[in-house]
């Protein structure tokens, strides 16, 4: 039973698997600690900077912990769907900057099916079903446009979707939100009206905020990680990943249809991406505002490089960054901006950028004598 | 005087020990061979002298000096310069910018492209190495190109220099040249070290020859005390006949059809004019001719890469529309391409995840989209030893297997592929003799299991014996169309330059 439990969850480890881990936790150290001196060169306590930080992070129990942890995850789960958007097509080879279209497309759906009349009377029970199928459907299809651009017309992914996040935020921004979709002017509401009862996300710890929404992301979460490594379908993905960037062609010899995934791989992780604006809309919004604050997209580009594009790992680093956003107002008693969280956040992207070079110093660490480190390390054999 | 000497070197890879205490002397002006079975530990040791890995334990010593390598770029400071099977040219650029690049010459900050010129037009003339300065690399056939590589490290002031297969990847006329090169450089006092399968050659050519069997030096003979034979059973630890068997030919219905095809190349022009030919099931044809005579564009065409300007395919009697990879495997075709790391595998997967690309899909490998792991690796297990893998850990990533195992993986996984076609470029390239042996006989027992085979190969010994039917390319046309007993490697050769034709017996 052990034995069938390790095999489904580790398969065949490295002698170094444990690399893995220790390097993005390694970056992460390094950049609460150049913080640190960042804070100390500016004159004040790191000591108190960071005690404000993780007090009010959701992290630790303390003071208004409910209501901090709460709070953590509720940012968190948005966090995870746009980092597994990445992730997703990163695993494919892809470079997907689209999660914040996807992000407000998911978003915009998800307010329109909130509040519209036919779905509105319906019982909960099959109105929220509904808006998550509804927006799975419009994120993923405005994943797979980027997706069909790249597989058809050979349109590099990164132009691609930059346009499209774009084209989505004046369509929405600058026309639906105040057009079509703009609530009655008697009701004194700017932006959508406010989606129904039945749509809003059920509540799990009150008096708090905090809503199912966590509990999806996780089970998507295992449900990625289910289709990566046990399916014949990630393991297409994974074949394109290795090989797309560099040129290569084995997958496409060996008779993968390679167009057809990287559609679908896109279609899959605007389809999830989307899900954050959605948990956005119908858990802590409940309308789309005329001004969207944004950021979700591009901060999920850091959480799944920390992450290291791995489901679990995506999780983690999505859990970090909702906790440092959630206790970053608190920074500001210490006297320090409250973009502080952003800067630790880039610098630990800015170490993981460089993890060949902590990986290599790691392995020098650990083995004491500096021999034969590059090739452990998977330096390329003939 | 010696140019190099290892001593005591040991390599130890986790769970592989490639280098096991192996002590090497190269004198000076030498062309020092080494040889061994995949595996072997070859490379590896190559790329320790290079720099690119680090011996776990060892000495080295250049011209008498102990020294410490740690990069190659230390190993071109010590006069020592490595030409790789990739080669590692930029194709965009010119053949002076490719030679110069890294360390131009220049007048003041800015580049002086005249100098360069004239730099490298006295290289070529001083080693006898013919090459258009002025040509872009991309438009360079590998022999020119691997001329190219020669003469950027001669350019750095290399005094040993290292190669890794040179001849693998070259036509036999293209060796010639190589080996014409190799005794100009030896005689300009050079020392040379390479690495080769090629049994013939190295007898050949080197002054000595050291065998390495599982990372073990095997021992080192002279130049002609030893045979191919005796140089082939201290290889591979056994006899080997590298005679091919002959077996029954029993033509049956025709799988493969082409006809009129015409194809354009990478480059935009046509490189396959109007060709036609039939492959039937139990028999191989085989396709000679010099590389870059229409061989990848047929490939192409045939595989589904790129669409055919003119003329059909048909299989199993049915003319396909459209041919992409997906579709044409489908059919039934099993694909052996010739450039491993692009086409044949993706490096970092592991044996197991490799072996089973392109019938991932099917039973028992998966069941509704859920591949079975326990299936996979049972069947893996089994093709590893069947195709003799080393190391036979399912779990080697590919880009850690030697170059000749990284073959064998590949014909392991395409050949236990259900096909009833097989289209096999080069499938012997990289192998030692005996896993060619081993590739000959599934060769013939797949062609008596009643499989379509077309065979394109450089290797005239290897298309006269395994063939049945032989047609040869010359510039993108079938100029000739023979079977092995009514030819011969002289008359090939003819037809391969257009210097004869032979009239086509059937279409
Ligand atoms: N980076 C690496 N990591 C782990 N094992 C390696 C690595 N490089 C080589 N090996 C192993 O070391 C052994 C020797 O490999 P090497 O490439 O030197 O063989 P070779 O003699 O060049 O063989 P071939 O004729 O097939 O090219 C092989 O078993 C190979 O799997
Ligand atoms: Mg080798």
């Amino acid at each position: 039973m052990k034995d069938v439990f390790k095999r489904f969850f580790f398969g065949k480890r490295e002698k170094y698997w444990w690399m893995n881990v220790l390097v993005p936790l390694v970056s992460i150290l390094l950049a609460f600690i150049v913080g640190a001196i960042f804070i100390k060169i500016t004159g004040r306590s790191p000591v108190v900077a960071y005690k404000l930080l993780f007090g009010a992070s959701g992290l630790f129990p303390g003071p208004y912990w409910k209501s901090h942890f709460s709070e953590m995850l509720l940012s968190s789960s948005m966090y995870i769907a746009t980092g597994l958007g990445f992730a997703i097509a990163a695993k494919g080879g892809l470079f997907n900057i689209g999660a914040e279209g996807h992000f407000i497309v998911g978003g915009i759906t998800a307010a329109y099916l909130g509040y519209a009349k036919p779905f509105a009377g319906l019982p909960k029970f099959i109105h929220l079903p509904l808006i998550i199928v509804g927006v799975i459907l419009a994120g993923g299809i405005w994943g797979a446009i980027a997706g069909y651009l790249k597989a058809k017309r050979g349109i590099h992914e990164v132009i691609t979707t930059i346009m499209l996040n774009w084209i989505a935020l004046y369509l929405i921004e600058a026309w639906l939100v105040i057009g079509p979709m703009k609530a009655a002017v008697e009701t004194g509401i700017s932006g959508t009206p406010y989606i129904s009862l039945s749509a809003k996300l059920p509540k799990i710890l009150p008096p708090t905020r905090l809503n199912i929404s966590i509990i999806i992301i996780l089970a998507v979460t295992f449900l990625i990680w289910y289709l990566f490594y046990k399916t014949t379908f990630g393991y297409e993905i994974r074949t394109m990943g290795h090989t797309l960037i560099f040129g290569m062609e084995a997958p496409k010899a060996a008779g993968i249809n390679v167009e057809r995934k990287t559609i679908q791989t896109m279609f899959i992780a605007g389809a999830v991406a989307a899900l954050g604006g959605a948990f956005m809309v119908l858990g802590v919004l409940f309308q789309y505002p005329p001004i969207f604050e944004g950021g979700y997209g591009f901060d999920g580009i850091a959480v799944a490089l920390i992450g290291q594009n791995e489901p679990l790992g995506v999780v983690l680093a999505g859990i970090l960054i909702g906790a440092l956003r959630t206790g970053a107002t608190t920074v500001q008693l210490a006297h320090i901006p409250k973009t502080f969280p952003s800067i630790i956040e880039g610098f630990a992207v800015g170490f993981i950028a460089l993890q060949m070079l902590i990986r290599y110093w790691l392995m020098k660490l650990v083995r004491g004598r500096k021999k034969s480190v590059q090739t452990e390390m998977g330096g390329g054999a003939k | 005087m010696k140019a190099l000497e290892v001593k005591d070197i040991v390599k130890q890879f986790p769970g592989v020990l490639a280098n096991d205490s192996i002590n090497l002397s190269v004198n000076k002006g030498e062309i020092y061979a080494i040889v061994g079975e995949n595996g072997a530990g070859k490379s590896t040791l190559m790329k320790i002298i290079y720099g690119l890995y680090t011996p776990t334990s060892g000495e080295i010593f250049v011209f008498d000096k102990k020294v410490d390598i740690k990069t190659p770029h230390d190993a071109i400071g010590l006069k020592i310069g490595m030409v790789h099977q990739e080669f590692m040219l930029i194709p965009r650029f010119t053949v002076t910018q490719n030679i110069v690049l890294g360390d131009e010459p220049s007048k003041g900050i800015v580049f002086d492209y005249k100098k360069a010129l004239s730099e490298v037009k006295e290289l070529s003339k001083k080693f006898g190495l013919k090459v258009d300065p002025a040509e872009k690399v991309a438009n360079l056939p590998v022999g020119i190109q691997q001329r190219v590589e020669i003469l950027k490290i001669l350019r750095r002031g290399a005094e040993i220099l290292i190669f890794d297969e040179p001849t693998a990847v070259l036509t036999p006329e293209e060796t010639e040249d190589l080996f014409k090169t190799l005794m100009k450089l030896k005689e300009n006092g050079k020392t040379i070290i390479f690495i080769s399968h090629k049994l013939k050659e190295v007898i050949a050519i080197a002054d000595r020859i050291a065998v390495l069997r599982r990372g073990k030096l095997q021992g080192i003979v002279e130049k002609g005390k030893t045979s191919e034979v005796e140089l082939a059973r201290m290889v591979v630890g056994r006899d080997v006949v590298l005679k091919i068997p002959k077996a029954e030919t029993k033509v049956r219905e025709t799988v493969v059809s082409v006809r009129d095809l015409t194809v354009k190349s990478k480059r935009g022009i046509i490189g396959l004019k109007e060709v036609s030919f039939d492959v039937c099931a139990g028999e191989i044809v085989g396709i000679a001719g010099v590389e870059g005579n229409g061989q990848a564009e047929l490939v192409n065409a045939l595989i589904g890469f790129t669409r055919p300007v003119k003329g059909t395919i048909a299989f199993d009697s049915k003319e396909l529309r459209v041919i992409t990879p997906f579709n044409i495997r489908k059919k039934g075709m099993a694909y052996i391409p010739k450039d491993r790391k692009m086409r044949g595998l993706v490096l970092p997967f592991r044996s197991r995840e490799n072996i089973i690309m392109g019938q991932h899909t099917l039973y028992p490998f998966s069941k509704n989209g859920v591949l079975n792991n326990i299936e996979i690796d049972k069947f893996t297990t089994k093709k590893l030893e069947e195709f003799d893998v080393r190391p036979r850990d399912i779990h080697t990533r590919a880009r850690n297997l030697s170059g000749g195992n990284q073959q064998k993986l590949i014909l392991a996984k395409e050949m236990s592929m259900e096909h009833k076609f097989l289209l096999a470029s080069q499938p012997t390239r990289g192998l030692d003799i005996g896993a060619m042996e081993f590739v000959y006989h599934k060769l013939i027992e797949e062609k008596e299991r009643g499989m379509a085979i077309l065979l394109i190969s450089l290797e005239l010994s290897e298309i006269l014996g395994l063939s049945d039917r032989i047609l040869v390319l010359y510039n993108g046309e079938i100029v000739g169309e023979t079977t092995p007993d009514k030819t011969n490697e002289e008359e090939l050769g003819l037809m391969m330059l257009g210097l004869k034709k032979k009239k086509r017996v059937t279409k």
